[in-house]
This record gives structure tokens, C-alpha cells and sequence, in this order.
């Protein structure tokens, strides 16, 4: 043991300045997978502190329709029976808000709240300046703001707004809020008000988008979960969620734990990038060590000895670069702005996020960091077994054996395994990690064929005339070289940022052809039957024609009698995973992005009896048939239709919308229904503002979006994940620039003995130089197109399978991607090799 | 008992698919303390017959004895010890590891075996070839012959009764290379030590109690030369 350790110190002096540097590589995957786990953690510890905050309550009681007394005596009676019980009620919509002065076009779309005075029973609100929550910054007309609203509308405190048919005085401004759900999207800012000037403002119509709640504390906690199963069973048939704050809890830690381990898994990605590194040094070191592994055996160290040398220095080094990468982690949670940090928790609800380093995430990260340095350094340190003393006398190569290496083989195997438990253990799940391991081998395998084909390709241009690009060819295919490796890893990373740009441009050219003259953009909801022809007038004043206006009726189903499935109640259609609500319509005609693949479509006679079209997804998914009954509760009334079609809706094509079931004209009789338009708006920013502000002051229960700003979003969106995405692939496109300078450095003595003999036989260092830029830019150029090919197979299942759209393959950002990889790594080698090309011969000569 | 014994040794392998035979079937016995010397020209079978000895090569046929033990069926890590207790080695390119300063050359089969008082013997080692002041100094920053004498202080650091020597003068100059070659007497003289060099050389063979000449993997033994011609 004390040789060993002796050795290891000896060796660790002489040489961790060229190996130390690719466990840079390592430790740029251990600070993904630590800050990224810290992250998390921290927002999940802050999460558990503030889980009441989140529902503002114990137990809520949630439904997309008025309370029926029939529900309300439900409740009641179950709530009758409970001591020091408390109980508020809540109601929200999304809605517009406009100026009070008539000239101005200002509208805005928000989420409006309607709160009574016991809210909230948990957590505070936050308001700007300091100011304390009081219910009566609410009465007589109040309202609370987001700060956002403020800054769209050009408003203050102080100010007036028109909601509905209502006039609010901005009282306050909202920073933070108890009962918000976490992450949910929005469409606009927060106005909070009283809760029965929700109803007096004429927002509750029929139809409307109003989510109702009631909210209860119980006096114990331990009441919580048996109330809840109590409501479960009385509330089976209704539509009503119940929940409690536990559940919500549960749900987003468990959204949140999953959320870690994915992220945990990018960088498990990044450590593996980094492990392949590891195992290309290890690979170049232990070549140019066999000669002193053969003198250590002929003093008399065994196999056993030699390995225990290597592998603890791999392990030391690793461990050094793990601690690296923990030293990064620090320093990049430490340079968020304390800013962002507080806008973050004030998104998620909490009041702040610790960006410290949690004790599992550095342990977590350590122990990754260690593992693949040694699991990636195990099998090419095994030919330390071949080495033989043999060849200190032959000065040559020891004859290599032609038996089947089983050491080898069991250890690849060992450590193939190995990988698929780490990945397992940092995605938390079994196949997760079972299908990183397996897609990131079946990547690599592509990737190294696509490699090895296309230097095959280049093969022909080793018979060039041009001495400087025929050496450059030629190097790629010399001994020890490491165009495999750079390949796999230059062109891995290159594969994530092509892939992900072409992706995002293959996305943005499918929203622009959506965008076509004729595609919607503006979307009216909540028309009432009487404000119809109303609302018809105003739009055909501003656009010069008035667009279909489409009846729609909310309706969730109770009951299917069908020939694959059945089910009687809302319980049936949860399970069945129908029960959410659904917005139906009816006519007579096919609209132009639906067409009939079962069944027949009926004509323009009203029906007899109820009848539906669904939309081929529901066959497909829910199995529902041709010819299977369902029940739907439509406003409280029930409606059994039979299935006598189903349709196929290009949802890609928004210009006629898209409906799940659509019923025969008559199937309704005379249910209460609203409408809604679809309509492309006028062109200027101007006249799309007045027309929204034209149909609100007159029917201020109609909500009109602009469909521009929430593609705008979209875009935004889009463009965060790709940078996101980018940042990944930068990573991996940095690891693989290491790999490449590392290996550079490796192989420097062998190029500075040949750049020597060239020297000596008459070739200046320009003629050198390009053909190392030469080399390095074939090696780039094919690295690229390694990634860019990967990327077309990416993009192009990503769009066939995933996001169902065109596919449309991205020349220029596949060009670009190839070129820049060619450039990026031509400038990488050539930089790396300075030392070689100034190097004088004599020098390098004696040295060898 | 012979300190080095080969009964009917041979080495055959193959090259273009086809056997050759390097060294024919061979019989040799080296007494201990004798000085022994094999020449022959460039692929001869000095090499192979040398690294057999040493166990760095398995033979196709016959059987190897070091200080009385057969050799022939040791495992790897078997002859690696054997080597590590009973043969130094000295070899024409030197072959010290790049990465260990000249001190650390001489300790690490020291630190092998694992014996008490590594680096004092090193030390005292590092005075015998008169290289106490450049101990600290990397194999590259040495000129050959000091490599050479490193080499040599390596190979004697566990005390082994043998001492093999592939042409250890091959790459030093004349005057370096009388040099090595009286060190190696001297310790031939002094320690009693079996000593099987190979050499080019046909002077420094005066210098030896016999020598075994070498030619197309066949052995014969030249005149033994008097010991007195010597001095």
C-alpha cells in the first residue's frame, strides 16, 4: 500500500497538469448537477415552510359552474358537524380592464380575483411600499393590482378602472399573494377585488369562465385528509375538485422532485461528456506509460500494483475535479442578482429562495463526479496488463495477444451497468434512467458510424497534390490519433445546439405560416345569445366584415354506454380520462379543416334525437366508437347523443378552430348558450386597441384576446427553452473543445517530433500551420456535419412524432452549424499546437 | 547448484504465418558469481535468450531454474516478484521512468519489495555510482552515462543475486561505456553476483569468465578467457 501511495504522489507531481485538465470536463457536469439540485431543493425546503401559503386554506372546494343549492346543501351538511370550522369563498376570471376616459383604446386582459373579507386563512399578502393587507382596501369599490398593470396601462395608485360594468380605485399594488398556484400560466396581470363585485361588474354570466372556490381551516390537520375523503365520496357526481393543501403539496413536491432529476440528468449528460474525456486520456496516458508500467514489472510490481497505482490516481484526480466542479456550482449560484432570485420566489409564491449549496446536491455531485472518472477510466487502464517487460528489450511492440480479453469484456460490462445505476439513481426511475443510457449509446454508436463514414469519405483527398492538406487528411487516420473522440464529442455538442436551433426554426416557420392573412388573431369568448348581433355590428365596423360567430355550450360527460367502455357517473368519466370540461358547438357543415374517416356526417335536417361527431383522438385514445352513447351534462342539463362520425381536425390549420364533439343542429333544444368569434383583427396596434376596448365598454362580460402578444409569448417561450437547450449544448460543445485541446496536448510530443522532421526536411511553420489548420478544420467541418446529420434525424422525429407539424429541414442553420464547428475547431487545435510549431527541431529531436 | 539453468530451451514464433525459430534448443548453466558474457550479431537471439532468462518471455519448449526454482509455469505476477527479489536489470536505452527524478528510480524497487530503510539504502546506492549530488535531477536532465549509472544502482538496490545487462554500453560512448563496464566488475568482484551481459562488444568480453557466442538462435561457448588477462 505504501508503494502505491508513494507511486501515486510521484506520478500525480510529474503529470496531473496534463491530465488535470480533463477533469475539467468533469467538474463542468458536477457544477450542473449541483447548483441545479441546490436549486431545487432550496425552492422545495422553502415550498415546505409556506405548503398552506399555497392554497391559503386547508381544504378547497373548486367548480367551473355556479354552486347549485343542491351542492351547497351538501356542503353545508357535511360542514354542520365541525367545530370551529371557518369558511370563505373566492371566484375567479379572466376578463378585461379599461380606462374610465372614454378616448382611450387601453384595454388589457387580467386575471381578476374576487376575495371575502376571511381570506386568506394562511400566508400574507405582499404589498408594495410596504403597505399592510386589509380587507378594506377592497370595500366600496377597491382593488388590488399587479405591478405590471401599472406599467401597461400607464397607471397609478390612486387611479380608476373600468371591470365589467364596474369602476375600481386602484388601492394597492400585489407582490406577492397567498393562494397563487405555483407556475400556473396566466394571461395577464392580477387584479384583486371584493368578491361580490365580481357578480355586480356582470362578469357571472351564463357560460362564463368564472372558477368558483370555497375555502376551509379546520381547527387540527389531522381533520384534513378525512374531510376530504368525506367530499370525494359526497361530491362523486359533481363537478367539484376537492383538494387540500397537503395534496397540492404532494403534488408540486412531486412535480418539483421530478423536475430535479431531469435536470439532475443534463448534467449526468455533461458528466458523461466529461467521462468520455476521462477515458481519451486515460486511453492516450496509459500508451505512452507502458514503457514504465514494463520497467515497474521487470523491478517486480505486479498487475495488481500497477492498477492500484492508476486508479487511485483517476479517483484523486476525479474527486479534484468534482471538487472543482463544486467550487463552480458556488460561484455561479453566488453570481445570480439577488434580483432574479426575488422575482423568482415572488413568481413561485414563496417569499425567497436560498441560492446556498445544499450538503446532498455536493455529495450527490461528488460522488457522480468520482464514479464516472473511475468507471470511464477502468477499461483502457486495463491494458496496463499488457504491457511487457518483453518489449524494454525488443524496443518495439510486444506481440499483442489474439485470445479473448474476459477481463475486459466482463469490466465493460461491469461498467456498463454501473452507468445505467448512476443514471437510475440520478433520474430517480428506472426506465428514465434505462433510456438515458440506452438513447445516449444509441446516439453515440450513430454519431461514431456517421464519424467513421464520412472520414472514409475524406480518405480520397489523402492522394491530393497539396502537401499541406494530404498530411492534414492522412493525420486523421494516424496511429493514436483522436478523431473518434473529438467527433463524438465536438459533434454531440454540436448535435444539441444545431438540433435545437433548427427545431426552434422549423417551429417559428410553422407559427409564421400559421400567421397567413386569413389566420385568426383575435379570439371573442363569452358572446351572450342577446349580444349577438350587437357585437356583429361593432366588429364589421372595424374590420369591415363580421366573422362567424360560433355557439358554444360547456358540457362535461357523465355517462358512456359504448361497445369497448362504460361508465355511469363523473367518477367514470375521471377515470376514462374524460372528465374535464368540454366546449362543444353544432352545425350542419364540415368545416374546411375536418374531414369524415368513420361514419357518416349528417345533412342540414335537424336531428330527431341527439347525435355527435368526435374527433378522432377520442377514438384513438379513449376508445370511444361508432355507434357508443354518451351522456353529457350540459349546464345542468343532460343530454344523451350517439356517436355517428368521427373527424379528423387539421389542428394546425386555426382559421375554422377545432372542436372535440360536435353535434347535429337540434341536439339541444334550448340550453343556454354563448358564442364565440374567431377573427383576424385589424392590421395597426391602434385599431385592434379600440376594437377591444369598442366590444368591452359595451358588453363587458365579453373577454376579447389578442391572439398577437400571446404568440409573441409563445415566441418568447420558444426562445428561452432554445436558449436553455443552447446553454446545454454550449456545455457539451465546450467539453468537447477541452477533449480536443486535451488531446492536442497529449499527442504534443509526438507532433513536435514530426513537425521536427518536417522542419529538418525543409517545411517553414506556414506550411506547418496549414496543415495543422487544415487538419483541425476537416476534423471541425466533419464533427459538424456529425451533429448536423444528427440534428436533421432530431428534428425530424421531433416534428413528425412529437409536435405533429412539417417538417422542414433548416439549411442555413445546418450550414452555419458546420461551418462554425469547422472554424471554432480549427482555431481551438491551431492555438493549442503553438507550442509545436515554435518549438525548434534540434529541441525536439534530442528530446525523442 | 547453478545460479542460472536452461534445459532444452527453444523459442519459436511466428512471423508471416509461419514458425521460425529464434533460439534452438538450448542448455546452459551460469554458477554463481560468474561473469558471463553472450555476443553475436543483430538477431542472433541474445535478446530473446536474456529475456527468458528474466521471465520477461515464456519458452515453446524446456525448462528455465533460477537459483535452483523452475520458472517455466509462473503466472505474470509470479515472475514479477521473482525479478523483483533475485534479477536486476540494466538495458542499453537505460529505461528509467521519465516521470521520477533519479533518487525516486533507485527507491521504487526499494519500495516494491518493502523493506525498512528504503531511503537510506537509495542514498547509499546513489554514492556508489557517484551520483549523491544529482539525485533530484529527472532521467531527461542526465547525461546517458549518469542514466546508465542510475540504471545500475536500480538494478542492485534489493540486493539480487543476478544482475542481467543488455548491451549496457551500446548507447555511451567509448570512454562512458569503460566506465559502466568497470562499475559492473567491480561489482561482479566485490558482491559475488552473477552477471549475464549482452554485448557487441568482443573488448568487453574481455572482461568476462565466458563468453557465449550467438548466431542464427544457435549457442556455443567461445574460449573461457583467463581471469588475469583481465587486469
Amino acid at each position: 500500500m505504501l508503494f502505491v501511495a508513494k507511486m501515486v504522489y510521484r506520478e500525480l507531481k510529474s503529470s496531473w497538469k496534463r491530465l488535470a485538465f480533463f477533469f475539467i470536463c468533469v467538474a463542468v457536469g458536477v457544477a450542473a448537477i449541483v447548483a441545479l439540485r441546490s436549486l431545487i431543493q432550496n425552492v422545495r425546503l422553502a415550498l415546505g415552510e409556506e405548503a398552506r401559503t399555497l392554497m391559503a386554506g386547508d381544504v378547497s372546494l373548486s367548480t367551473d359552474q355556479p354552486w347549485s343549492d343542491g351542492v351547497r346543501d351538501v356542503i353545508d351538511a357535511r360542514l354542520a358537524n365541525i367545530d370551529s370550522l371557518q369558511r370563505t369563498e373566492t371566484v375567479d376570471i379572466t376578463t378585461m380592464v379599461r380606462l374610465p376616459d372614454e378616448t382611450s383604446a387601453r384595454t388589457k386582459v387580467v386575471e381578476l380575483r374576487g376575495l371575502r373579507p376571511e381570506f386568506p386563512f394562511y400566508g400574507e399578502f405582499a404589498l408594495a411600499g410596504g403597505e399592510t393587507y386589509t380587507f378594506d382596501l377592497l370595500t366600496g369599490g377597491g382593488a388590488l393590482v399587479g405591478p405590471e398593470l401599472l406599467t401597461q396601462m400607464g397607471l397609478e395608485v390612486g387611479d380608476e378602472i373600468l371591470i365589467g360594468s364596474g369602476k375600481f380605485t386602484i388601492r394597492g399594488v400585489i407582490l406577492a399573494e397567498p393562494g397563487r398556484q405555483l407556475g400556473a400560466f396566466s394571461f395577464g396581470p392580477r387584479v384583486v377585488v371584493e368578491h361580490g363585485a365580481v357578480e355586480t361588474a356582470g362578469l357571472l354570466t351564463v357560460g362564463s369562465r368564472a372558477r368558483r372556490q370555497i375555502l376551509l381551516r379546520v381547527e387540527s390537520a389531522d381533520e384534513v385528509e378525512p374531510l376530504v375523503e368525506q367530499f370525494r365520496d359526497d361530491l362523486q357526481d359533481e363537478f367539484v375538485r376537492v383538494a387540500s393543501y397537503r395534496g397540492r403539496e404532494n403534488r408540486i413536491e412531486r412535480n418539483l422532485e421530478r423536475t430535479e432529476n431531469y435536470l439532475s440528468l443534463i448534467g449526468f449528460v455533461i458528466v458523461i461528456l466529461g467521462g468520455i474525456g476521462v477515458w481519451s486520456v486515460t486511453r492516450v496516458f496509459v500508451q505512452q506509460r507502458l514503457r514504465s508500467v514494463a520497467i515497474l514489472k521487470c523491478l517486480g510490481a505486479t498487475n495488481g500494483r500497477i492498477l492500484a497505482i492508476y486508479m487511485t490516481q483517476v479517483g484523486l484526480l476525479g474527486l479534484g475535479g468534482s471538487l472543482l466542479g463544486v467550487g463552480l456550482a458556488q460561484a455561479a449560484m453566488g453570481a445570480v442578482p439577488e434580483s432574479f432570485s426575488e422575482q423568482a420566489a415572488s413568481a413561485a409564491g414563496l417569499s425567497g429562495i436560498s441560492m446556498d449549496l445544499t450538503g446532498s446536491a455536493v455529495l450527490q455531485g461528488l460522488l457522480v463526479g468520482l464514479l464516472i472518472s473511475l468507471l470511464f477510466a477502468v477499461v483502457p487502464l486495463l491494458d496496463v496488463r499488457h504491457a511487457k517487460p518483453l518489449l524494454l528489450l525488443r524496443h518495439g511492440r510486444a506481440e499483442a495477444s489474439l485470445a479473448i480479453d474476459w477481463v475486459r469484456l466482463i469490466t465493460i460490462g461491469f461498467v456498463g451497468g454501473a452507468l445505467v445505476v448512476v443514471a437510475i439513481w440520478q433520474a430517480d426511475s428506472f426506465k428514465v434512467g434505462l433510456w438515458v443510457v440506452g438513447g445516449f449509446a444509441v446516439v453515440t454508436i450513430v454519431l461514431h458510424l456517421i464519424g467513421r463514414g464520412l472520414v472514409r469519405l475524406v480518405a480520397p483527398l489523402q492522394l491530393s497534390g497539396w502537401f499541406p492538406l494530404r498530411h492534414a487528411v492522412l493525420n486523421l487516420s494516424r496511429p493514436g490519433n483522436q478523431t473518434r473522440v473529438i467527433l463524438l464529442s465536438v459533434g454531440l455538442g454540436s448535435f444539441f445546439i444545431i438540433g435545437v436551433h433548427a427545431m426552434q426554426a422549423n417551429l417559428l416557420s410553422t407559427f409564421d405560416l400559421e400567421l397567413r392573412d386569413d389566420t385568426p388573431d383575435m379570439f371573442l369568448i363569452d358572446i351572450q345569445e342577446d349580444q349577438v348581433d350587437g357585437v356583429r355590428t361593432i366588429l364589421k365596423d372595424s374590420v369591415g366584415e363580421s366573422p362567424a360567430l360560433i355557439p358554444v355550450l360547456r358540457a362535461r360527460i357523465t355517462g358512456l354506454e359504448g361497445e369497448q367502455h362504460s361508465f355511469e357517473n363523473a367518477r367514470g368519466a375521471r377515470q376514462a380520462r374524460l372528465g374535464r370540461e368540454y366546449t362543444v358547438t353544432y352545425r350542419a357543415k364540415l368545416e374546411e379543416n375536418e374531414r369524415i374517416i368513420a361514419g357518416r356526417f349528417w345533412d342540414e335536417t335537424p336531428a330527431l334525437e341527439p347525435e355527435v361527431s368526435i374527433e378522432s383522438d377520442l377514438y384513438e385514445e379513449q376508445g370511444i366508437q361508432l355507434g357508443d352513447s354518451l351522456r353529457f351534462d350540459v349546464l345542468g342539463r343532460e343530454i344523451t347523443a350517439r356517436v355517428t362520425s368521427i373527424r379528423e381536425v387539421q389542428w394546425d390549420d386555426s382559421r375554422s378552430g377545432g372542436f372535440m364533439f360536435l353535434f347535429r343542429p337540434g341536439s339541444f333544444g334550448e340550453a343556454p348558450h354563448s358564442y364565440i368569434a374567431l377573427m383576424h383583427g385589424p392590421n395597426g396596434v391602434d385599431e385592434r386597441a379600440r376594437l377591444q376596448r369598442d366590444v368591452a365598454a359595451r358588453y363587458p362580460n365579453v373577454s376579447i384576446i389578442d391572439g398577437l402578444p400571446v404568440i409573441d409569448t409563445l415566441r418568447r417561450v420558444l426562445e428561452y427553452v432554445t436558449l436553455a437547450i443552447s446553454v446545454v449544448g454550449g456545455i457539451a460543445l465546450f467539453s468537447g473543445g477541452l477533449i480536443l485541446v486535451g488531446s492536442v496536448a497529449m499527442t504534443k510530443f509526438q507532433r513536435a517530433y514530426e513537425a521536427a522532421i518536417f522542419k529538418t526536411l525543409g517545411a517553414n511553420t506556414r506550411v506547418l500551420a496549414t496543415m495543422l489548420v487544415l487538419e483541425y478544420g476537416v476534423l471541425g467541418a466533419l464533427a459538424g456535419t456529425v451533429g448536423s446529420l444528427g440534428a436533421l434525424i432530431l428534428t425530424w422525429a421531433l416534428a413528425a412524432q412529437v409536435f405533429d407539424i412539417t417538417w422542414m429541414p433548416s439549411g442555413f442553420v445546418n450550414v452555419m452549424g458546420i461551418g462554425l464547428t469547422a472554424v471554432v475547431v480549427a482555431i481551438v487545435g491551431l492555438i493549442s499546437s503553438l507550442g509545436v510549431l515554435q518549438r525548434r527541431p534540434m529541441f525536439a529531436l534530442r528530446a525523442e | 547448484m547453478a545460479m542460472i539453468e536452461l534445459r532444452c530451451v527453444s523459442k519459436t514464433v511466428s512471423s508471416a504465418g509461419q514458425p521460425l525459430t529464434i533460439l534452438q534448443p538450448t542448455d546452459l548453466l551460469v554458477e554463481p558469481g560468474e561473469f558471463l558474457s553472450v555476443v553475436g550479431s543483430s538477431g542472433s537471439g541474445k535478446s530473446t535468450l536474456l529475456g527468458l532468462i528474466a521471465g520477461l518471455d515464456t519458452p515453446s519448449s524446456g525448462e528455465i531454474f533460477i537459483d535452483g526454482v523452475e520458472i517455466t509455469g509462473f503466472d505474470e505476477d509470479r515472475l514479477a516478484r521473482l525479478r523483483g527479489d533475485k534479477i536486476g536489470f540494466v538495458f542499453q536505452f537505460f529505461h528509467l521512468i521519465p516521470s521520477l527524478s533519479a533518487f525516486e528510480n533507485i527507491l521504487v524497487p526499494l519500495e516494491i519489495a518493502g523493506g525498512a530503510g528504503a531511503r537510506e539504502k537509495a542514498e547509499e546506492l546513489l554514492e556508489d555510482v557517484g551520483l549523491t549530488a544529482r539525485g533530484h535531477h529527472y532521467p531527461s536532465q542526465l547525461s546517458g552515462g549518469e542514466q546508465q549509472r542510475v540504471a545500475i544502482a536500480r538494478a542492485l538496490a534489493n540486493d539480487p543475486p543476478i544482475l542481467l545487462a543488455d548491451e549496457p554500453t551500446g548507447n555511451l560512448d567509448s570512454s562512458t561505456g569503460h566506465q559502466v563496464i568497470d562499475l559492473l566488475v567491480d561489482i561482479n568482484r566485490a558482491k559475488r553476483m552473477t552477471i549475464v551481459m549482452v554485448t557487441h562488444d568482443a573488448e568487453l568480453t574481455n572482461r568476462s569468465d565466458r563468453v557465449l557466442s550467438m548466431r542464427d538462435g544457435k549457442t556455443e561457448f567461445a574460449m573461457p578467457l583467463e581471469r588475469s588477462t583481465q587486469s
